[in-house]
């Protein structure tokens, strides 16, 4: 009875936007004094932090992905793939698809993206004749395209939390990585062909190629170039540990932007730093937090029974994936990635194991979900971002990204049902 | 000349203590890089390595990482779901929003007396984490940061309060 009013008053406490670690902290220490344990064994669970080796690749990331954000590296970048995509039929949609993907892969889907490329693409795509309303679906909902590739922190995040549980079969980041690629390259296909199809009719202005502007747009970017490219053969060579890479992202990036390109000055680091260590901040308190959450969960054999209760009900794999969807849908719409995986990564990758369902491509199948979530509405966090960008009520985005949400589900079923796909390279 | 007044000379100390917190994470990154760096130089260019630089920089991620989580309560930037608040009332929503920081502090101050007991408990027993630097020490980082965190909580539910107050003359 205490126990169901207690849990009543913190979910009630989490819906009215009291911050999730206080919450997760609030479940522990009930949870460890319910079971006689000395609260200091959460002090014990967030030191765990400093165990990670792994985790050091956030802060360095996610530094590099806001000091990019902060310089214009976004024009670069739509000036790179327009004179190199840009002559095909359709040519700008896709040229505003793969920039995003790349964009979002680097900064992490914290809806920078729309910020920094929605803004240079929205205009650039009425202008060339797009109607309004995909237009602004395209930019909103490819906020989140790219959390497949690397060097994206949601995926090193599900390989963190997956790891610590020692359940199923050991991988690396590299295999998650690895396992990423051809289903973002899926959604990315889908997306460009509806893209192409719905815009059939429309009138085009196809760019010739031309190599001046190629090469005026290659010599541009010439310093930023080497980074993906550094990054995807470091990393999927395995000849890089990825905090290794990470580390030499930010410094480099640091060094390009601020000495190479002077687009951020030196005055300006010591802002950019805290602002994304806040980020870094929130993520690492969760996630610690999450540590004596879990720990209290598996003491209590919630996984386990979790697990009886939904066999009874569930026989079959491909019934229990038809369900994960449809819950991994909803927690999109409502919670955010880090706070998602931390949460409910602990409780579905035991279950899912159970069912058969490879560690790896059930990290795949979330992320995918989740990117769905960050448009879904009522309260997908780019359609308010987008609102606010491009100065539209939220209903009308609500229908822009329709399609395109269409779209997406198409990719996570083929990506959930074909196992292969994720797990061709390994 | 007019006298400062209480509440003024408070933001002024609060701005200092903010000051001081932003120059801590600005360090404490490039120390961590330049350490990171460093290492990975050693490793495959000389073949070696410091023995404890990696628990360093490990325990130097974990010390950012509170040092965010500080400084994001202080511009509320901590992860939340918040389903409900934009649909509320002007008045419901400081309702809301004090209750919610209440609780967020009474939780964080909870949490720095049982980091404080680790702590206590780590200077006791006298291990050390690396090299000469004993365990307690780095340790010391939860409690503190959990006390930052409590307090930053109780001045915003103070705020809060009295705008309610101002509210309902």
């Amino acid at each position: 009875m205490t126990a169901t009013i207690l849990v009543i008053l913190l979910i009630l406490f989490a819906i009215l936007g009291a911050p999730l670690f206080t919450i997760l902290l609030a479940v522990a220490m009930v949870g460890f004094y319910s079971q006689g344990i000395d609260l200091s064994a959460v002090a014990i669970e967030i030191y765990r932090i400093a165990d990670m080796p792994l985790l050091l690749a956030l802060p360095f990331f996610a530094f590099a992905g806001y000091v990019v954000g902060h310089s214009r590296t976004s024009e670069r970048l739509v000036r790179l793939t327009q004179v190199f995509l840009g002559w095909m039929p359709g040519g700008l949609a896709i040229v505003s698809l793969v920039a995003c993907a790349l964009f979002t892969a680097f900064t992490g889907a914290s809806g920078v993206t729309i910020v920094a490329l929605g803004a240079l693409l929205y205009p650039a795509l009425m202008q060339d004749g797009y109607r309004e309303r995909f237009s602004l679906g395209l930019v909103t909902s490819s906020g989140s395209l790219g959390l497949l590739f690397p060097p994206s922190v949601p995926l090193i995040i599900y390989g963190v939390v997956a790891q610590q549980m020692g359940v199923g079969r050991v991988f690396t980041i590299e295999d998650l990585f690895w396992a990423g690629l051809l289903p973002g390259l899926l959604m990315l296909v889908l997306l460009s062909g509806w893209s192409l199809w719905t815009n059939r009719r429309m009138a085009r202005t196809r760019k010739p190629f031309s190599i001046r502007d190629a090469l005026a747009a290659v010599r541009a970017a010439i310093w930023e170039i080497p980074l993906p490219i550094f990054l995807i053969v470091g990393i999927y060579s395995g000849y890089l540990a990825i905090s290794e890479a990470a580390v030499i992202t930010a410094a480099y990036v640091v060094v390009v932007e601020v000495f190479v390109y002077r687009e951020i000055s030196f005055h300006q680091l010591p802002a950019i730093m805290r602002e994304s260590m806040v980020m870094v901040g929130g993520i690492l308190l969760i996630l610690g937090v999450s540590l004596a959450f879990t720990n209290y969960l598996i003491d209590a054999e919630v996984p386990m029974r979790l697990f009886t209760l939904i066999q009874r009900l569930v026989s079959d794999k491909i019934i229990f994936l038809v369900l994960l969807n449809l819950l991994l849908l909803m927690l999109g719409a409502i919670l955010d990635i880090f706070s998602a995986l931390v949460i409910m990564v602990p409780l579905i990758l035991p279950v899912a194991v159970s069912y058969g369902v490879d560690p790896v491509h059930l990290g795949i199948i979330f992320l995918a979900n989740m990117q769905i979530g960050y448009f879904t509405p009522p309260v997908g966090m780019n359609l308010f971002i987008a609102s606010f960008r491009f100065e539209k009520p939220v209903a009308e985005l609500y229908r822009a990204t329709i399609p395109f949400m269409v779209v997406l589900l198409v990719a996570v079923l083929v990506i959930t049902y074909w196992p292969r796909l994720s797990l061709f390279f390994l | 000349m007019t006298e400062p007044t209480a509440s003024s000379r408070l933001m002024w100390m609060l701005q200092i203590t903010h000051r001081v917190e932003d120059m801590i994470i600005a360090v404490l990154l490039t120390a961590t890089m330049g350490l990171a760096l460093y290492q990975i130089v050693l490793r495959n260019v000389m073949g070696t390595g410091i023995v404890w630089g990696d628990i360093l920089i490990r325990l130097m991620v974990l010390w950012l990482g509170m040092a965010g989580a500080m400084a994001a309560t202080r511009q509320k930037k901590h992860i939340s779901v918040d389903l409900v608040t934009r649909f509320l009332s002007p008045g419901w929503r400081l309702v809301s929003e004090g209750l919610t920081t209440f609780f967020a502090g009474s939780v964080c101050f909870t949490a720095f007396y049982f980091c404080l007991q680790f702590v206590k408990s780590e200077y006791e027993a006298g291990g050390l984490a690396f090299g000469q630097v004993p365990y307690w020490v780095c340790a010391s980082i939860l409690p503190l940061a959990f006390l930052i965190i409590a307090l930053r909580y109780v001045i915003q539910f103070a705020l809060i309060l009295a705008r309610r107050l101002k509210a309902t003359p």
